[in-house]
């Protein structure tokens, strides 16, 4: 007798769908959607895996394979849109984006104002030592250090 | 509503635990309580192991059931509250390693290692991504705020709660279990004194009413045509026979296993149109290659010492490789061609126009 039984699978499979899907509704940084997107096939990949195994049957494997591609396809397009949009707003905030709206729904306003972050004491600077380099004349390079060696050797 | 209560509440009780946790764990930039969250998350996991799954705790297999679930839905309740996406990245990388293992635990090893090298690879590349992007400017809107966190985790929980408990209703085999332990109790049975200790004296109930708890407990789980099986129980019992009984209990349990493999598994009618056979017949009972192992209607035989034979060995990686080759080549083709596409459409979508106009 088995002791883990299918519907155990079945309910992580149903869990780990359901917490992605939270995710995907609540969050608003692009990445982390994208993550809980790619947890919710998750979860359906167990819930594949779990009915392979206990129907005996290799279809469920093979589809959980099929998943995994696409998931591949899904990183690799959803990541190069979020680059996109990250040039467009200079923001992973996904609310930035509401003028795509409905027209009838009511925009989303940021009432409460975040907490202010204690500010970072600045590094120390060090008084600057010595005479200043002066900066580099427009002399071509090679040119340029043959001179200053023969003036040097001539000093001494 | 009462009875859905009483019937379902262990279910119900981590779910709602769970939706106070990730509620009050969700970023929010007023004043929030994640110690309580936190707490709450943890009582709704440990509230999930002890209702929901309750698997006996020394077998390994079930010892490691218990770390890889625990861990997989520890790290999706992570992922979806951490503030820096950072560590919610580094959770989703959790999340697929315990799944992994759980396919591991499943006879699944060919799907452990590609999950692990695909998604360790796309887990990379998005940390990069996040580093690059998300890191410039510090915490912001995006991380310190979440959508209608109320709204969104009430969603996502009467989700759960709702397929919770369908699943639990269609697949839950627990109850069976038990009443299959106890049968077999009584099968091993060797005296008639054993068997009054077991099943109580018929002698002693009162006329009329000579029937069994577990008989009637049984039955409920048996289809019409096999509850004669159970019955005859009964009257194995009434009449003390120890041998009799001993042999229709055996019956009982192949039977019952049987019955118990065959819960969640479609009617011929529902699964798929079937395979036409070398004479032109169509029958849903062939499998879709040898490689594809038992097709899911088909029936399930006990081998001669009453045992289940094995459904799906863990040496299956070169019959994975087979099946994918001759019953879904069509579909291997086509997954190629949209890695291709998908590729193309990442290198025109990230390209930099700009650059192009000038």
């Amino acid at each position: 007798m088995t002791p883990v039984y299918l519907e155990h699978y079945l309910l992580v499979g149903a869990a780990l769908f359901a917490l992605g899907m939270i995710g995907f509704l609540a969050r608003r940084n692009l990445i982390i959607m994208f993550l809980s997107a790619e947890m919710m096939l998750q979860g359906v990949a167990v819930n594949l895996v779990a009915f392979s195994r206990y129907r005996g049957n290799l279809g469920g494997q093979a589809l959980t394979l099929f998943i995994l591609t696409v998931a591949a396809c899904e990183a690799a397009v959803a990541l190069a849109l979020i680059l996109m949009l990250y040039r467009r707003r200079k923001s992973l905030d996904v609310s930035l984006w509401q003028e795509l709206r409905e027209p009838d729904q009511e925009p989303i306003v940021d009432e409460e104002p975040l907490p202010k972050r204690p500010e970072e004491e600045p590094s120390p600077r060090l008084t600057p030592a010595g005479r200043t380099p002066s900066p580099p004349t427009a002399v071509p390079q090679g040119a340029r250090g043959d001179h200053t060696q023969e003036q040097e050797t001539s000093h001494v | 509503m009462q009875t859905f209560l009483q019937l379902y509440w262990t279910l119900l009780l981590p779910v709602a635990l769970g939706f106070v946790g990730v509620y009050l764990l969700l970023p929010r930039p007023g004043r929030s309580l994640p110690l309580l969250g936190a707490l709450a998350g943890g009582a709704a996991l440990l509230a999930a192991g002890f209702f929901v799954v309750r698997l006996p705790a020394s077998i390994p297999e079930s010892i490691l059931f218990y770390a890889f679930a625990g861990v997989a839905l520890l790290g999706g309740g992570m992922m979806i509250t951490q503030k820096n996406p950072v560590h919610a990245a580094l959770s989703f990388a959790l999340v697929v390693l315990a799944t992994c293992g759980l396919f591991l635990l499943q006879g699944a090893p060919f799907l452990f290692a590609a999950t692990i090298i695909v998604y360790a690879g796309a887990i990379v590349v998005t940390f990069l991504f996040v580093i690059m992007l998300a890191q410039q400017a510090g915490l912001s809107d995006a991380d310190q705020r979440s959508r209608e966190p109320f709204l969104a985790s009430l969603a996502g929980f009467v989700l759960m709660g709702a397929l919770l408990c369908v699943l639990h209703k269609n697949f839950n085999t627990g109850e069976l279990d038990r009443l299959l332990d106890e049968v077999e109790k009584v099968a091993q049975a060797k005296t008639a004194q054993e068997v009054k200790n077991l099943l109580g004296d018929p002698d002693l109930m009162p006329f009329g009413e000579k029937s069994l708890n577990l008989v009637t407990q049984l039955s409920a789980h048996f289809p019409e045509t096999e509850k004669r099986l159970v019955e005859n129980l009964e009257d194995a019992w009434g009449k003390m026979d120890v041998a009799l009984l001993t042999e229709r209990c055996k019956k009982v349990i192949d039977a019952g296993r049987r019955l118990r493999l065959a819960t969640g598994i479609l009617t011929p009618g529902q699964t798929r149109a079937g395979r036409e056979r070398e004479d032109g017949k169509k029958d849903a009972q062939l499998p879709l290659s040898p490689y594809s192992g038992v097709p899911a209607n088909a029936k399930i035989i006990p081998t001669d010492d009453g045992k289940i034979p094995e459904r799906l060995a863990a040496r299956n990686v070169a019959a994975l490789g087979r099946s994918l080759f001759t019953d879904h080549l069509v579909a291997v083709e086509l997954a190629g061609v949209l890695l291709l596409v998908a590729t193309i459409g990442a290198i025109a979508i990230a390209g930099r126009r700009a650059e192009g106009l000038r």
